[in-house]
């Protein structure tokens, strides 16, 4: 399709360029989609919060970055697009204000701004390899890079950015960064940390976003680090592929383990990015394989489609939830839904369209997925990479990720993994939706029935029927709607081979889906209602009976408990551990810094350049005056502590004063007698008496 | 002949600081309303005749040698594009700073004799970015220690005496380094004087003869102009200078001081020994990495601090390695970053700096754990205050970003460079990976910049719950009544019915923040501007 292209250079430096294709519109009409309909919805969610103009205002800026970053035709607006996206909607979560609010904007802003700063060290070293930051010409100076050329189409000649490493070791490497800034936003496995966190308490409708459109921000930037750039390299394809799986694998058994609304569809959020990754990561395979590799990218795309309009349709529901109750634990919102059949319509939609059930949207594109890696393992026991051709492919990934690469086992499981991860999909759907229009509160069912008919307003209403229908309107009817969507985003992933029609409804391509919904029945049934439910403790239980008069008091429900133990938190154990160690260590090294100038300067001031000591008055009397004086003012003291008595009126006088004034009577005595003339005379007699001494001494001798 | 204008806007602040000086005009403050007239008049004509001085040209063919020292000792003003950029920074700051003070001021005593230094600090600094030699650089360098040592002592409480002695003994101490380079330059100009000239002056023939010690020389007059620039380890008297009134915290410990040392500095390697001389030589790397530690280290220790006006300055320390970063970079496209980040860092950091004074003023509050829900109470300030922490962390949108964006373009762009021309195994081999690192730096300490600016913002406007229930309690009614600036009194002042300040304070601050959008939306004439700056010195 062919589109319009602005550039308004000199804007925010190098310029901005925007521009519109096929992929690009239709993540343009969801995203306007999307923001209506929450839009819509925020009316009567927001009503009653006194903060509203904030909120708007940040939905709207949020909504303008948003589309920015989708129309984004090189990498530097993106960039720009996404930091304003990442701070506006950080709003959005901090807006309650609640403690556990605040805390997790905390992580989520701590996440998006090194996430941000990462991305741009990417970006700078991707621009100092390429010299272009230009989506279009990215890829094709890339793939040169990894090619081993000198130069470029245009002749420009490669250079690497301060020389410390080959250009293509340095592709890689930027690409890596890039891949983390994006990861972060997208929930990719070791980043998803603030997902789980940020969405349940930020409001309904902002959660929805957060979840159905942020998130692919993050993704779009991954498409277009993995399938522009590294389009056909099997290395990187193994890396998302790998992230891909982890990620599904993790956030589906997060979700599994939740007892809380919004957070399992959080961690239901971060288990769905994992099957867009793991499509891109297939779709860069294949074509390093030398195949065709419409079926995943057909795949990816439509799954990040799907999982928008079904988060959407899913958190609204849980804002219609919370709107009334201002609870989400599952244990507080039992029963909720009964007798409430929009809400039951809409939450039924979402639940069918993302548990993968034929019939509705998230199986065509679960069923794409799926057949990707089907065919990449089939690709594999057939051989292709086995002659001579393969060789030459095979030498373009390091030799000790081919075991991997080259195993149909390998990818046999990999298959396996997502049809469990599929299996557990359901699980937690069937959860949620059992908890909420199934099982009844024990206290408050009457009350809840008594919300029936006004817990929604029309506009809502409305809003989220109509957003709730498109899910099957698009899964019933797969080749109208969703091939044509997938027809207008497959050229920006630089998809490549003949799409074939694929008949959804075979039995070749149910089995799979089929295979995952029994697993998902089975997993209920034998763990969810097993290990992560208890019977109602008893207090709760016969007060139920007691105040409720329930026909079947006999009944005794079962309550969801929380089995997913809380030292296991990737955050708290690692994340801020090694930070705080690395602030100790930095708080440290740099007070030892601080000081160490201003230490120099006194250590000089005390020694070397020490002034001359002032020139002391001189002390009367001696020291013996002093010392004797000094021991007993000492025992002056120590008496008067002791007896407790002291002089109160007057002041003592030191005994030193004392002994320097005998000490000069006794000096003035001394001159006294030096100075008589009876002195002379003895010392004359002494004299006189000791030569006569000696004289006897002599003459005896 | 025209020329003569070249000293005008240097000698007008001065004569006239020192005329309010030394006649008194009553009062026990000596300070009247028609003396604050005066001052702002005289701030303003000062102002505006640099800008006619600029409108007049600036190609470096103005010039006006006032006297000689001694031979070739001479006293010369010049008028370049480089010379301009700083002298019309200073000239666009100084009046919107003048006015926030007035209102800052308004409860001091000696006011007059505060403000007359600040006049003079304003002409001693036009000196400084005129300067046409190296002899009239250090002559106003030298000066400036002396009239801002009274603006540092201004409240005389034992922590201002220690600051300010702290200041005389470092900037000293720096300025005879910085020396030791001047009488190098001047052994072996190749013009007689020490004159600027555009890549730089020294006869390179002879200078080749002792390499080593002439580059010696360099690193000892880096450091020494570095002491002003708050070059690690040299830095300690910023911090420490927090203590001083915030229009002097904010002008000039954000602008007009510590950027004179950066603007030396940029002299010296530009127009001095000239990038031929200095790059790839080991001198390079040594000064780099200095600029790169203080990098980092000022922004480690400015997440550590909780005062306020020092997590700024710790923050000043950091961002003005990274104007030294790019003059050590010593490319034409360095020269350029390093000026941009000098023009976008004057207008974010003295705009945070008025924030933290306007909510010093009117709520005596000083530490960040003081702020919480301030910015409800005071949402203009708190508002240009996100824009400041915005640009400060190099968001888009903002000053901050362009400008770390040309320097670390700059630096790859000179890591680039030392791998091509194949320079001496030794100083080479570290010129490939050095500038690398100082990109990794930049963004870490962007990183670090996002932890110390967001924690305060956070602060203000998410509270934490127990002090918000507490703030929504209405208390004392002493309204208007502002608090004494400078002394920590919030006992007194509860900040209950804290509100903007008055227009005096909140015209610059908004001015500053639209420049900062401005200069963030469209930076393009600017950088035309300092990329031909660049030219000029480049090969």
């Amino acid at each position: 399709m062919s589109g319009w292209e602005i550039m308004v250079p000199g804007i925010c430096g190098m310029g901005l360029h925007l521009k519109m294709d096929g992929f690009r519109m239709v993540y343009t009409a969801i995203a306007v989609l999307m923001w209506g309909v929450a839009g819509a919805f925020s009316r009567e969610y927001m009503a009653h919060y006194k903060n509203k103009s904030r909120y708007y205002v940040f939905f709207w800026a949020t909504f303008l970055a948003t589309v920015g970053v989708f129309l984004s035709a090189d990498l530097y607006t993106t960039f720009i697009f996404f930091e304003i996206m990442s701070f506006t909607s950080y709003v959005w979560v901090a807006f309650d204000e609640k403690a556990e609010s605040l805390q997790a904007a905390e992580t989520y802003l701590a996440v998006a701004v090194i996430g941000g700063m990462v991305m741009l060290m990417g970006l700078f070293l991707l621009y100092g390899v390429l010299g272009t930051l230009d989506m279009d010409k990215v890829g094709p100076a890339a793939k040169a890079v990894l090619a081993g050329r000198e130069t470029f189409e245009n002749g420009r000649a490669i250079q690497a950015a301060g020389g410390f490493a080959s250009p293509k070791v340095q592709l890689y490497v930027a690409g890596g960064l890039m891949l983390f800034g994006f990861g972060a936003k997208a929930g990719c496995f070791p980043l998803h940390i603030w997902l789980p966190k940020a969405h349940p308490v930020a409001p309904a409708p902002a959660s929805a976003l957060l979840s159905g459109i942020l998130t692919k921000a993050g993704v779009f930037g991954i498409i277009i680090v993995s399938c522009v750039m590294f389009g056909n390299d099997g290395a990187w394809g193994l890396l998302i592929a790998g992230l891909g799986l982890i990620t599904m694998f993790l956030g589906a058994l997060l979700a599994v383990f939740s007892v809380n609304l919004k957070r399992t569809l959080a961690c239901s959020s971060v288990s769905q990015i994992g099957f867009i990754m793991t499509g891109i990561g297939m779709s860069c395979l294949l074509s390093w394989a030398g195949e065709g590799n419409l079926l995943a990218v057909r795949g990816a795309f439509l799954h990040m489609v799907n999982h928008s309009l079904i988060k959407l349709v899913l958190f609204l529901c849980a804002g219609a939830v919370y709107m009334n109750l201002h609870q989400l634990d599952l244990n507080d919102v039992r029963g909720f839904g009964r007798g409430k059949p929009e809400l039951c319509f809409c939450f039924l939609m979402g639940a069918l369209g993302i548990g993968g059930i034929p019939l509705w949207n998230g199986y065509v594109s679960k069923t794409l997925l799926h057949e990707s890696i089907v065919e990449y393992a089939h690709l594999l026991e057939e051989g292709v990479l086995a002659g001579e051709e393969g060789a030459g492919i095979i030498s373009t990934v390091p030799a000790a990720l081919l075991p991997v690469l080259t195993d149909p086992a390998v990818w046999k499981a990999a298959e396996w993994v997502f049809l469990f991860t599929g299996g557990m999909t359901v699980a937690y759907m069937v959860k949620l939706f059992v908890a909420l229009f199934v099982d009844k509160h024990p206290v408050r069912q009457a009350e809840f029935d008594e919300m029936s008919s006004h817990y929604m307003k029309p506009l809502s209403r409305l809003v989220l029927v109509g957003a709730a229908v498109i899910l099957p309107a698009l899964g019933m009817m797969p080749h109208v709607t969703m091939d044509r969507i997938a027809d207008l985003g497959q050229g920006f992933f630089g998809g490549t081979g003949h799409a074939h029609v694929i008949a959804f409804f075979s039995p070749v391509n149910l089995k799979g889906g089929l295979i995952s919904i029994g697993i998902g029945l089975v997993l209920y049934a034998a763990v969810i209602r097993q290990f992560l439910m208890r019977p109602e403790t008893g207090a709760v239980g016969t007060e139920a009976e007691a105040s409720g008069g329930d026909k079947k008091a006999g009944v005794r429900g079962r309550c969801y408990v929380n089995r997913w133990p809380s030292w296991l938190d990737l955050e708290n154990l690692v994340y801020r551990p090694v930070l705080q160690v690395f602030m100790a260590v930095a708080s440290v090294v740099c007070r030892a810094l601080d000081h160490m100038t201003d230490g120099a300067v006194v250590l000089l001031r005390k020694t070397v350049y020490r002034q001359l000591p002032e020139p002391k008055a001189h002390l009367e009397g001696n020291w013996l005056a002093h010392l004797l004086g000094g021991i007993v003012d000492g025992f002056g003291l120590l008496w008067e502590k002791v007896s407790g008595k002291s002089g109160d009126g007057q002041v003592r006088v030191s005994a030193v004063h004392h002994f320097i004034e005998r000490e000069k009577q006794m000096k003035h005595m001394g001159m006294l007698v030096e100075q008589s003339f009876s002195f002379g005379l003895i010392l004359f007699c002494i004299g006189l008496c000791l030569t006569l001494g000696y004289l006897l001494f002599v003459f005896i001798r | 002949m025209s020329e003569i204008i070249l000293v005008l806007p240097v000698l007008l602040p001065i004569v006239s600081g020192l005329a309010m000086l030394f006649h008194r005009s009553g009062g026990e403050t000596g300070w009247t309303r028609n003396r604050a007239f005066l001052t702002a008049g005289l701030v303003l004509l000062n102002s505006l005749i640099v800008a006619v001085i600029l409108a007049g040209g600036v190609d470096g063919e103005r010039r006006l040698v006032v006297f000689r020292l001694y031979s070739s000792l001479t006293v010369m003003f010049k008028l370049d594009r480089m010379g301009a950029v700083f002298a019309g920074l200073v000239a666009f700051l100084w009046p919107l700073a003048t006015l926030y003070a007035f209102e800052y001021m308004e409860h001091e005593e000696r006011r007059n004799t505060f403000f007359a230094f600040y006049l003079m600090t304003y002409g001693v600094t036009m000196g400084i970015a005129l300067a046409g030699t190296l002899v009239t650089l250090y002559l106003f360098y030298e000066m400036l220690t002396f009239v801002t040592l009274p603006l540092v002592l201004f409240t005389l409480t034992p922590e201002a005496v220690r600051a300010s002695r702290a200041y005389l003994y470092y900037s000293i101490g720096g300025a005879a380094f910085a020396f030791i380079g001047l009488v190098f330059v001047l052994g072996y100009s190749s013009i007689e004087t020490s004159e600027f000239v555009a890549g730089g002056m020294l006869d390179l023939a002879r200078a080749g003869e002792n390499r080593n010690i002439l580059l010696l020389a360099y690193v000892m007059a880096f450091f020494g102009f570095g002491v002003k620039a708050a070059l690690f380890p040299c830095y300690r008297w910023l911090p420490k200078a927090a203590v001083a009134p915030t229009p002097v915290t904010a002008l000039l410990h954000a602008v007009a001081v510590v950027k004179s040392g950066a603007f030396a500095i940029l002299r010296l390697t530009y127009f001095s020994f000239g990038i031929g001389f200095l790059k790839g030589s080991w001198a390079q790397w040594v000064v780099m990495t200095a600029a790169m530690v203080t990098i980092l280290f000022g922004s480690s220790m400015a997440v550590k601090e909780v005062h306020w006006k020092r997590r700024l300055a710790y923050s000043t320390v950091s961002n003005l390695s990274y104007i030294l970063f790019g003059a050590a970079l010593m490319t034409p496209f360095g020269l350029a970053a390093a000026l941009s980040h000098m023009v976008a860092h004057a207008f974010m950091k003295i705009s945070a700096f008025f924030c933290a004074g306007a909510v010093m003023h009117k709520s005596g509050k000083t530490y960040i754990y003081q702020l919480d829900g301030m910015g409800r109470k005071m949402p203009v300030t708190f508002g240009c205050l996100t824009a400041a922490s915005l640009s400060l962390m190099g968001i888009p949108l903002f000053a901050g970003f362009v400008s770390k964006w040309n320097l670390a373009q700059a630096a790859l762009a000179c890591g680039d460079l030392a791998g091509t021309t194949g320079l001496e195994a030794g100083p080479g081999a570290v010129g490939r990976w050095l500038p690398c690192a100082g990109v990794v730096v930049i963004l870490i300490s962007a990183l670090l910049t996002g932890i110390y600016m967001m924690t305060v913002l956070v602060r203000a406007y998410f509270p934490k719950a127990a002090q918000a229930a507490e703030a929504m309690v209405p208390g004392s009614s002493r309204e208007g009544e502002p608090a004494e600036p400078d002394m920590a009194s919030e006992e007194t002042n509860g900040g209950i019915d804290v509100t903007d300040p008055t227009w005096r304070m909140l015209v610059p601050l908004v001015i500053f923040t639209v420049v900062i959008v401005v200069i963030g939306v469209h930076s393009a004439p600017l950088m035309e501007i300092l990329m031909r700056i660049g030219g000029e010195v480049g090969q």
